[in-house]
């Protein structure tokens, strides 16, 4: 069953603008955690989009994997960096060593900027090159904003510039998730088993490049635990006393 | 038939391609290029799946196309997220334009 063809574009109007307002946001915040936020509003628009165009599974698919997957593994990602809440960079603006544009401002609005000084270690003044190396920004970021709406530009030209496509008026079969299934178990098992291998490889290849260097000596840990074995350390008592007779019940009196 | 036009949902995903691209080259954090490269990949399977709606909608391809795409992204992230720890716990930094040992 189809929509009525004014709530089509209307739905398409909303989820079109969450989706590229989100990664819109994901581009232009100077917070990262911000980043990440509005990087899954710009999933659950795309998967928005995914079932408007009867793509049902797809658009769960979607949901399951970006956002409850990999939108944790970003949010753990960001603990690890410098500024993840963008004070350093909105302070630094704030103090006019940086220059921030004006959507980058609308996303970053209410961040509270931080200090200055204080926390770059009492340094006060500091070179430009040196700021310019705290930036979260790669040198080429105005060369590649340019790329970018050259880009789009190109794209979108080329979307309009060309002959229609051959549109077919036909409603796929309600059924998908079947098809799929069936599909991805007989036509394209290979792909399918592919991709199972690939992702039991992807999980070794990640266990063995984030495993520690090195580990602590054998020998010395022996050492440690015939020390410890030696002379253990003092148990602290534990301080709260144990209920050793409960006050009989009401009832149990009765 | 659907109400909205092909080219509709072909310009969102051509404006999320170029976002993407923006992120992955300006951001000098690991975290920001791999969701850059993460909202390339939904821009593909966008494009992936308003083809395999209007143009071939009774052959569900395209939509196994797309499945492997999130594949690809769900490992490229999982690796992703491991070399960053390599490289965070050796070097003490997340931003990728210190990583250039190799550089001639």
């Amino acid at each position: 069953m189809e929509l009525a063809p004014a709530a089509q574009i209307f739905a398409f109007a909303v989820l079109a603008i969450i989706a590229v307002a989100g990664a819109l946001g994901m581009a232009t915040t100077m917070s990262m955690f911000r980043s990440g936020i509005f990087l899954m509003a710009s999933f659950i628009g795309v998967a928005g989009l995914f079932i408007l165009l009867m793509a049902d599974l797809l658009g769960m698919l979607q949901i399951m994997m970006y956002i409850g997957g990999m939108l944790v593994m970003i949010l753990f990602m960001v603990l690890f960096s410098d500024d993840p809440g963008g004070q350093m960079m909105v302070g630094m603006m704030k103090r006019g060593t940086m220059k921030m544009s004006r959507i980058e401002m609308l996303f970053s609005r209410g961040i509270s900027p931080d200090r200055g000084s204080e926390n770059m270690g009492g340094e006060g003044h500091m070179e430009h090159g040196e700021m310019s190396g705290m930036s979260m920004f790669t040198p080429i970021k105005k060369q590649a904003a340019v790329l970018a709406l050259l880009a789009a530009a190109l794209l979108i030209g080329l979307i309009l510039a060309r002959p229609a496509w051959p549109v077919v008026d036909r409603l796929p079969d309600q059924n998908s998730p079947g098809q799929i299934g069936t599909l991805l178990m007989g036509k394209y098992m290979i792909a399918f088993e592919g991709a199972g291998l690939l992702i039991l490889l992807g999980i070794f290849a990640s266990v063995m490049i984030s495993r520690p260097a090195e580990y602590p000596d054998p020998s010395d840990r022996e050492r440690l635990q015939a020390a410890v074995a030696e002379n253990p350390a003092p148990v602290e008592p534990d301080t709260i006393q144990p209920i050793l007779e409960l006050e009989p019940r009401e009832e149990d009196k009765a | 038939m659907i109400a909205v036009p092909l080219n509709a949902f072909l310009v969102v995903s051509a404006l999320l391609f170029a976002i993407g691209l923006y992120v992955a080259l300006a951001e000098r954090t690991a975290v920001m290029v791999l969701m850059g490269i993460e909202t390339i990949l939904n821009a593909v399977g966008l494009n992936i799946v308003a083809f395999w709606r209007y143009v071939q909608p009774g052959d569900y391809s395209g939509q196994i196309f797309a499945i492997i795409i999130i594949t690809i992204g769900a490992i490229e992230m999982a690796v992703g997220l491991g070399i960053m720890m390599l490289l965070y716990r050796r070097r003490q930094t997340v931003q990728v334009d210190k990583y250039d040992s190799l550089r001639g």
